[in-house]
């Protein structure tokens, strides 16, 4: 309290230098971390802003997963793809018509070349990659021709000049199962081109770019463009002018608010400026720090700013109220600061507490973000205590002479806000029972409303559903098998035998062949040699295969024919690890995907409209070569059928397609190719739910319809990396929630050294975030990231409320003797800051309701429903509650908190649990050691709190 | 450009049983472009009246990860036959042929067989018989730029680009190499812009090759790595092709190579396609 008053007393002598300074090192910060951004150049030791919008990265680096995905996709040579839909509504065969496909050519043809020299790796390019690209001109058709022949060549070789012409492309494609579904729709009315590119972060580039030639093109169709890549880059950018335009707004309208109920101009600029310094000083130090700007850490200012206005706001209405009774500047702020200064420093550290506990989650931005955003509130504190004081020394005393509430109470009645609040007060003091079963009922609905909380997020859902995103997700995801691309790798659990075992494998298999007889001792002999030099079983079928046939060379002609039989055992044998060249696996393969498409999303839909394959690769052309019946659409019954198959695909324009779908082994660790697959599946729906049912549906698959060789699954691909950090974040929150929950708890039992009002001041919150979390359960909006993020906020926000009519009660029933006389002071100046505060930040916010990124309408009409729910809670229980226990909690207090055995031992409790839930979350110990310690410290505390509340001096103030 | 040209220098000591490649025939004034590309197409696919050569195709992708196809492949001019004394009475030959490829390795595609009858005229006939499936298909084969069995390598890189698909011009004539810039006469159905050919002066056999897009940059590139003087005949050995996007690469190394053997004419037709003519594959 002494360090509070001569901080307030410093500012308020020295009011100018308080305001400069505050100002210049707002700025100072800013030009920090503005200047490399914009001359990079020449100022190389400082971080330029970075902006990282890839939900990826919510994964930490060296997470597993990402680690999975990434080598993946590099071994299998995949990339991130921008979907481009086109759809025609006028014409009866869709797209398929001479204009659409002409346009649609050039638009290939022209994304073809979108690449250029990669800035950052001489020599390389990035953009597009060509031969990649999934378009009607630029994939192969393979059918059977005139007398039996068989023809391979482009789907599309040149535009049609008929529209006979144009309808024999939909007939040629609606033939493969690679392309039906894939590159033409089912109703074979749209086609969609698949353009893969470099790297995922050029994707709102190229889309722009794409849109910029769709502009020329003219042909009547419907463009759509859409993907992952092209989502989460888009949010990116859109993010940016969503900051630009949101926070100004919600400032603005937060000032009008203030205006309304201060009529102040000059003094109601002084929370403007708390905020906006704040932020300032926030996201100066953040990229200061060399930290990117991400989804998380953009949504920033937008927590900092009701949080800094809040605290200025109490000044401000208490100031507002007691000016006149002072008359003086300095007497007023005075009194104001020695009454506000304590709670607000407490409701300043619990936010603190609450956002610095998000520094406990897994996952890096949301660590970030917790952490930036404590500062922030730390910033705005130290701003409130001293910025504040300052500038009110600092306006012209004629000017406040009307300012305030005139002449006490008579006054007061006259607002609506000071008689509601009033009547409010009556209610809850004279029907306290029935307030609290109503609060019992409100609890119990909310606890049905969070019992049924769908988990769920999608980035592409994080824009508005009249986005151009959305509307290009809901028409291709109608026409098409699905834009949201997961692959599903499988790979057999076992591995293969070592030398040994192989040398008398291969020995064995020379001993009984007739063929081999006559060079039997020279095979056995070169078996020898190779196995002592080979690394692996691959190595060593490969040099044993060299060594035979080198003697083809001077082999007479009986020791050729036998010299060439071992040489082709030798590959056949090691061609038996080619596991997807077995005909079994491979038709199991074929059932697995039959599974997948049969698939139902919890509402009825389909979840995966379309999987690619080996499996149907090697089917079609099996069919093309038996004239195309449909019959033979069916897997060779010998694995050297199917490698005969694949050697047919291979001879066409795209032999490289092969192997985005089944692995070319690895000669360093004797990995032979076709042991792995790779599955191309395509999801109707982003969501994470939809994508981690299917995971769930295929491991169940796996586990029931065990493959002929043990297979186990392992997926990859971004919708898949979604999920993941989905889970980490849901059971990261819920933990850093209860972490934050307890150590508020904690503060709350020393601020007022009774664990009876520590965890009164926590049951507004705790029934604010059971009624918001219930109301999205009941509504069912999905559980998302900005719903979990939203939990801290409303734990900084809500006890604030708490603390402020807590405190000041118990002050007030120390001047007013009893509850009874209380109850008409408090429900007076304040309760009418914290309802100020309640509708001043609430509508405040309201203006992201208007932006066009979901995340950020969720915020604002959260940050709105929080508030008010916190505010009523803590003016409706509280007093409640209060008249209910008045006689436990007004009774004479002991001075010590170390004297109540109690309170001691209940801090105790919390302490270790606290720690129980800190420590579990870094060292990821088990559960039994965590239990162990955390109870070893109740058991310590238990002890010393027994012994500290019987000590002389506790008994001596009873 | 430079850099390409040591390259070629330095690979053509490696030349055997040539003698005559160096020395004053620079001062030699070079032929017209027609008679190069002629001579080349001669050396480079018309090599005495037929031949035989097994051949091993080794497939790098950019990981160096490598899969070899082994096959043999016979040959025989359409006109040899006809010819009074072998070769040289067809010196100027280049016309219609057949060519017959039989698979050895991997052990999958073992005694698959193709068999080729190219024409000058119209397009080739094309045969394929895979054993597996017990299967003997005709293929078409209007397109011959795709991949020879999933090499590097396409079709018409193994049988030969007709002379007359482009247009040729003598752009440079360095110490040992004519420069020859093709520009195909119907853009629209090949997938380059233009090639560039290194033809060496003496043996007239094409060095390297470079295929560019239509902004002149270089994205598959073929290189003769090495030449032996095989009865009488310069002949690659082994050559690469590299695909300068994807960083892969076919190398076909060529052993047993020979030139003008006994072939009877009638193992080029359809009835050898299941079964194989051994005695002409060892």
């Amino acid at each position: 309290m002494k360090i509070g008053t001569s901080l307030v007393q410093y500012s308020i002598k020295r009011p100018q230098m308080i305001i400069a300074r505050s100002v210049a090192g707002a700025v100072l910060i800013v030009l920090l971390a503005a200047l490399p951004s914009i001359w990079p150049e020449i100022f190389t030791f400082l971080p330029a802003a970075t902006i990282d919008t890839d939900p990826e990265n919510m994964l930490s680096k060296d997470e597993p997963i990402r680690h999975f995905h990434q080598q993946r996709k590099e071994q299998y040579s995949l990339h991130d793809m921008i979907v481009l839909g086109i759809v025609n509504k006028t014409d009866p065969n869709g797209v398929f018509n001479v204009k659409s496909l002409k346009a649609i050519n050039e638009l290939a043809r022209y994304a073809k070349e979108l690449t250029w020299d990669d800035p950052e790796h001489p020599g390389k390019q990035e953009g597009v990659i060509a031969i990649d690209i999934i378009a009607p001109s630029m994939v192969d058709n393979i059918q059977p021709g005139q007398l039996g022949e068989v023809k391979f060549d482009w789907l599309m070789p040149a535009v049609p000049t008929t529209e006979a012409e144009a309808l024999a492309v939909r007939e040629k494609a609606a033939r493969l199962p690679f392309m039906q579904g894939t590159l033409i729709s089912e109703d074979g009315k749209a086609l969609c081109l698949y353009i893969p590119i470099s790297s995922k972060h050029l994707s709102y580039k190229i889309a722009d770019k794409l849109k910029q030639k769709i502009a020329t093109l003219h042909s009547g169709d419907e463009y759509h463009i859409t993907g992952l890549p092209v989502a989460e880059d888009t949010f990116g950018v859109e993010m940016f002018i969503q900051m630009a335009v949101s926070a100004p707004m919600a400032m603005a309208l937060i000032f009008l608010l203030l205006l309304y109920f201060f009529r102040k101009l000059s003094l109601i600029l002084a929370p403007m400026l708390v905020a906006i310094l704040s932020v300032m000083y926030t996201m100066g130090a953040l990229i200061v720090s060399g930290n990117t700007i991400h989804i998380m850490s953009s949504m920033i200012p937008i927590f900092i700013m009701p949080i800094a206005v809040l605290d200025a706001i109490h000044i401000l209405s208490e100031f507002y109220d007691r000016y006149q009774e002072h008359k003086d500047q300095e007497k007023a702020i005075l009194a104001v600061m020695d009454t506000l200064f304590v709670p607000m420093l407490y409701t300043s550290l619990t936010t603190t507490a609450g956002f610095a506990s998000l520094a406990l989650t897994p996952i890096p931005p949301v660590q970030v973000f917790g952490i930036f955003v404590a500062f922030g509130v730390m910033v705005a504190w130290l701003l409130t205590v001293t910025f504040i004081p300052a500038w009110i020394m600092g306006i012209n005393p004629e000017s406040l002479s009307s300012f305030g509430m005139q002449a006490g109470h008579e006054a007061e009645e006259n607002t609506i806000l000071t008689r509601l609040l009033a009547k409010l007060g009556h209610v809850t003091f004279h029907h306290s029972r029935l307030v609290m079963l109503g609060v019992m009922i409100v609890a119990a609905i909310s606890a049905y409303g969070i019992s049924r909380i769908t988990i769920n997020d999608n980035p592409v859902k994080w824009f508005e559903a009249k986005h151009p995103i959305r509307a290009a997700d809901r028409e291709l995801n109608q026409h098409f098998g699905g834009t949201y691309m997961a692959y599903l790798e499988i790979a057999p659990t076992g591995s293969l035998p070592d030398i040994k075992t192989t040398r008398q494998e291969i020995e064995k298999m020379f001993e009984s062949a007739p063929k081999a007889a006559p060079v039997l001792d020279t095979l056995k002999q070169l078996l020898e040699e190779t196995a002592g030099k080979a690394q692996t079983r691959a190595a060593l079928f490969r040099k044993l295969g060299e060594a035979i046939d080198s003697r083809l060379d001077t082999a007479s002609d009986a020791q050729y024919d036998a010299f060439d039989a071992a040489s082709l055992m030798v590959s056949a044998a090691s061609q038996k690890d080619e596991l997807f060249k077995q005909p079994d696996m491979l038709r199991w393969t074929g059932e697995l995907q039959d599974y997948l498409k049969s698939m139902g999303s919890s509402d009825g839909g389909v979840l995966v409209g379309k999987s690619n394959s080996l499996v149907d690769l090697v089917e079609t052309i099996n069919r093309e070569l038996h004239g195309g019946e449909d019959k033979y659409l069916a897997i060779p019954d010998s694995s050297a059928g199917v490698a005969q198959c694949i050697l047919q695909f291979e001879s066409s324009h795209r032999p490289g397609d092969l192997w985005h779908f089944v692995d070319r082994g690895n000669a360093e660790n004797g990995t032979p190719a076709y042991r792995r697959l790779s599955l191309w599946v395509q999801l109707k729906s982003g969501d994470n739910r939809d994508m981690a049912q299917v995971v769930r549906g295929v491991d169940q698959y796996v586990s029931t319809h065990p493959a002929p060789i043990a297979v186990k699954p392992a997926w990859f691909g971004l919708t898949y990396i979604n999920v993941k950090w989905q889970e980490k974040m849901v059971g990261g929150m819920l933990q850093s929630f209860i972490g934050s929950f307890l150590v508020v708890l904690l503060m709350m039992i020393v601020l007022f050294r009774s664990a009876l009002w520590g965890l009164l001041s926590m049951i507004p919150l705790t029934v604010t975030i059971g009624l918001i979390y219930g109301f999205i359960g009941l509504i069912g909006k999905d559980y998302d990231m900005p719903v979990a993020v939203l939990s801290s906020l409303s734990l900084g926000l809500a006890v604030d409320y708490a603390i402020h009519f807590l405190a000041r009660s118990r002050e007030l029933v120390k001047v007013h003797g009893t509850w009874r006389d209380t109850v008409g002071p408090i429900f007076g100046e304040p309760s009418r800051a914290i309802a100020r505060n309640v509708l001043v930040v609430g509508i405040g916010f309201l203006p992201l309701l208007a932006a066009p990124l979901v995340p950020y309408q969720t915020v604002g009409l959260f940050i709105a429903a929080i508030l008010l729910s916190a505010g009523v809670a803590t003016l409706v229980i509280l007093p409640a509650l209060e008249t209910l226990l008045a006689k436990l909690i007004f009774k004479t207090e002991k001075a010590n908190l170390t004297c109540k055995c109690g309170t001691c031992l209940f801090f105790g409790i919390v302490a270790a649990a606290l720690f129980g839930i800190s420590i579990h979350q870094f060292l990821s110990t088990g559960l039994n050691l965590t239990a162990g310690l955390s109870f070893g410290i109740v058991l310590i505390f238990c002890v010393t709190c027994f012994l500290l509340s019987k000590r002389k001096q506790c008994n001596m103030e009873e | 450009m430079r850099y390409h040209i040591t390259i070629i220098a330095t690979l053509l000591f490696a030349l055997s049983g040539n003698s005559s490649w160096a020395g004053d025939s620079a001062k030699e004034k070079a032929p017209d472009v027609d008679t190069i590309i002629k001579k080349a197409n001669k050396v480079s696919y018309y090599q005495g009246k037929n031949g035989s050569a097994h051949v091993s195709m080794t497939i790098k992708d950019k990981d160096g990860q490598t899969r070899v196809r082994k096959l043999v492949i016979l040959r025989m001019d359409e006109a040899a036959p006809k010819g009074e004394n072998g070769a040289e009475a067809n010196d100027d030959y280049c016309g219609e042929q057949k060519i017959y490829a039989y698979f050895t390795r991997p052990a999958d595609v073992n005694r698959t067989a193709f068999l080729v009858w190219k024409h000058l005229d119209k397009d080739d006939d094309r045969w394929i018989y895979l054993p597996a499936l017990d299967l003997k298909k005709r293929i078409s084969s209007t397109d011959k730029r795709t991949s020879f069995v999933g090499t590097n390598f396409y079709y018409e890189d193994v049988s030969g680009r007709n002379i007359d698909a482009d247009t040729h011009e003598l752009i440079e004539t360095t110490k040992d190499c004519y420069v020859i810039k093709n520009t195909p006469k119907d853009p629209a159905s090949v997938e380059f812009a233009s090639y560039t050919v290194w033809i060496h002066k003496t043996t007239f056999l094409p060095i390297q090759t470079e295929y560019y897009d239509k902004d002149g940059k270089a994205f598959r590139k073929y290189l003769a790595l090495n030449v032996e003087t095989i009865q009488g005949y310069p002949t690659v050995t082994k050559a690469t092709m590299s695909d300068l996007r994807t960083g892969g690469e076919t190398t076909a190394e060529y052993s047993d190579v020979k030139y003008d053997v006994e072939l009877p004419e009638d193992i080029f037709t359809e009835r050898y396609l299941r079964n194989a003519p051994t005695k002409y594959l060892r």
